[in-house]
């Protein structure tokens, strides 16, 4: 019986150790895939600027400006985009998005300064049509005030990077207000355009925009080689902070640089609370199952001491004793491990969601997911630009307490080796005092206290 | 034939040293019985632990058929008791989560009998203290007093030791169960050959033995 309350108690301090273990490889992988995914990039904006062609003011950047982006230490890539706004007089699209009330109440806003400002008509507002000359189709309407939706492109094709053709993406709204179908035509700028493709970006926001070429859009709007934004992706998380002062270095006061790293570490911060959590009650578990064994098997070299004397007087030596109890100790150390893996394996998954929930790290937050491409010729989503907006239309972080609170707890090879291991640091632990003890114990006094 | 020649003990206590053997001599034969009477703490168990090596004398010699014994080193020690030495003990001290064969077999395995011969030598030392294989296989506990010290005679003799160390064999058994413990030791002894030293208060077991050693203080003396 008492062998039977060993085992069960090891079992526990073995099932809380890998359960412990296989939360913290969870909480790591996610914590991995999140920097990877979701970190690495930088948002570039004229300073001032508020992003998607609404509000703030400042000058545009330039091509060479954003293009020069790339000889910087562990940039990758550069998309750049050119936001304006037009009105009835310089399109004959119609916004699918009323004003109501917020639209008049912001209205003027959006009247803004600079080049790209678009128009209020004075009197009641209304909402002009936003255009993005981009050079990354497919990316553009990702994060931050670009409306952040997952975007599927439903009908068509897309165009090119390098682009100069007079062609556009629309999204399903704008295309629906405007009865446009792929092969359709519009007038913008007083040039006639051609739809090529419809997409569906999930917001009503980002459904109601027009995708161009960059370059078509420069030159059609008269900015020829002006860029209102870009989005810079580095190598690494951890190159993410050197690369960003090196763009403020590089652009000076001209762009507001700004980067997701910050935020995702803040959301990251539960997860890592939990791997440190996880971490430390593995350890403790581990020397906890330790010690359990030890006083164990302290307590019955104790009950034993006069077993262990006669053996000792018939002729047994320490070491063959102590095989014995060490044997002993393995065996309960061994069926211990095998009840506590497997234990520890189907508790694993509701105690990682229980620490996740715990710590908070099913709050919700500025992360968003990773999609599975835009077809045609777009290079497939990539990770958002987070913090580039301002206004209207900030509405792309979202997704967070779906990713974060979904992790996939798996047992791999490590897990076995580390049960294999802590069943042997535990059991070499375990048996160690004891035998210690074994080897002190002097037959003649054990038999003489007869 | 056991020579022991000005044996001598002391122990060292909180109130000072005690001299629990003080040059002790004797011998004896093989095959003989000798009967050692002393009060409780005159010193004959301290005799019995330096005989039976269980600890190491400060002064003397103990001759084993012309092997010297006293100042053997711990292995040394260790081997003689597995192969030379038998005890018996008044609480019969068998080994609980083993059966009666398993306990004379583990005998047979410290003196590293034959592997093969053990499981035959285990039921033969049985069969000759009166057990069968129905008791064989069952545990001490599953065994009356009596039985369990017949196991623990059987335990003693299975390696064929030259000397056979009892102490107070007969103490937690009745009258007449104690009498037939004593003939069987009387009966192994001349059958193997083994000198037998029994450590007991009861003079009517002590009158059987082939001599009669008195210890008191530490200090042995032979009873006409």
């Amino acid at each position: 019986m008492r062998s039977v309350g060993v085992v069960v108690i090891l079992a526990v301090a073995i099932a809380l150790s890998i359960s412990m273990l296989i939360a913290r490889d969870a909480v790591t992988a996610k914590i991995n895939t999140v920097r990877a995914s979701t970190g690495n990039t930088i948002s570039v904006s004229p300073a001032g600027f508020g992003g998607g062609g609404f509000g703030g003011g400042g000058t545009p950047l330039t091509n060479a400006q954003i293009t020069g982006l790339l000889k910087i230490a562990n940039v990758t890539a550069v998309q750049a985009q050119l936001a304006a706004q037009l009105t009835s007089t310089k399109t004959n699209l119609v916004s699918p998005i009323t004003a109501g009330s917020l639209g008049n109440r912001f209205g003027g806003g959006f009247a803004g300064g600079g080049t790209f400002g678009g128009g209020s008509s004075g009197g009641t507002f209304v909402i002009p049509v936003r255009v993005i000359g981009t050079n990354a189709p497919g990316n553009a309407l990702v994060g931050g005030a670009n409306g952040g939706g997952t975007e599927k492109l439903t009908a068509g094709t897309t165009f090119s990077a390098t682009s100069t053709a007079n062609v556009a993406l629309i999204g399903t709204d704008m295309a629906t207000k405007n009865k446009l179908k792929v092969g359709s035509t519009f007038t913008a700028w007083g040039t006639t355009i051609t739809v090529v493709g419809i997409y569906d970006a999930g917001s009503t926001f980002a459904n109601a925009t027009v995708l161009m070429p960059l370059a078509t859009v420069q030159k059609l709007a008269a900015e020829t080689n002006q860029i209102t934004g870009a989005t810079v992706y580095v190598n690494n998380i951890g190159n993410v902070a050197g690369a960003a002062a090196a763009i403020t270095k590089d652009l000076g006061t001209a762009a507001d640089v700004t980067s997701t790293q910050a935020t995702v570490e803040t959301q990251l911060a539960p997860l890592n609370s939990v791997k440190d959590i996880s971490t430390y009650t593995l350890i403790g578990a581990v020397i906890g199952a330790a010690i359990i064994l030890l006083l164990s098997m302290l307590m019955i070299v104790r009950e034993r001491r006069r077993e262990i004397g006669v053996l000792k007087a018939l002729g047994a030596t320490n070491q063959s004793v102590v095989s014995q109890f060490i044997a002993e100790s393995t065996t309960f150390t061994i069926m211990g491990a095998i009840v506590g893996f497997i234990g520890g394996v189907l508790i694993s998954s509701p105690i990682t969601s229980a620490l996740v929930s715990a710590s908070g790290g099913s709050s919700p937050g500025g992360f968003v997911r990773r999609g599975t491409g835009f077809g045609g010729g777009g290079s497939g989503f990539t990770p958002p630009t987070g913090t580039g907006g301002g206004g209207l239309g900030f509405r792309g972080f979202r997704g967070l307490s779906n990713t974060l609170g979904n992790l996939h707890t798996s047992v791999g090879i490590s897990t076995l080796v580390f049960a294999l291991l802590a069943a042997i640091v535990i059991a070499a632990l375990g048996s160690t005092v004891a035998s210690a003890t074994i080897t002190r114990i002097r037959p003649a006094e054990v038999l003489r206290s007869e | 034939m056991l020579n022991v020649e000005n044996l001598n003990k002391t122990f060292k206590t909180d109130g000072g040293e005690v001299h629990a053997v003080r040059d002790v001599s004797f011998h004896a034969a093989d095959g003989e019985v000798v009967a050692i009477i002393g009060a409780s703490g005159s010193g004959k168990s301290t005799l019995l632990s330096l005989l039976g090596l269980l600890d190491a004398p400060d002064e003397g010699s103990i001759d084993m058929n012309g092997t010297q014994l006293a100042h053997l080193d711990a292995a040394g020690r260790t081997k003689y008791r597995s192969r030379q030495v038998g005890f018996v003990f008044q609480a019969f001290n068998l080994i609980p989560n083993l059966s009666a064969k398993e306990n004379v077999k583990l005998a047979l395995e410290f003196a590293e009998w034959p592997k093969d011969e053990r499981e035959s030598r285990a039921e033969e030392m049985l069969a000759m203290v009166g057990l069968g294989p129905d008791k064989a296989s069952r545990r001490p506990n599953k065994l009356s007093g009596g039985e369990q010290q017949r196991v623990a005679i059987a335990r003693a003799f299975a390696a064929q030791p030259q000397l056979i160390l009892a102490d107070e064999p007969t103490g937690s058994l009745d009258r007449a169960t104690g009498q037939k413990i004593v003939e069987l030791l009387r009966n192994a002894a001349n059958t193997q050959k083994t000198t037998v030293l029994v450590v007991t208060h009861d003079e009517k077991i002590a009158k059987q033995a082939d001599r009669r050693l008195e210890i008191e203080d530490g200090v042995l003396t032979e009873i006409a």
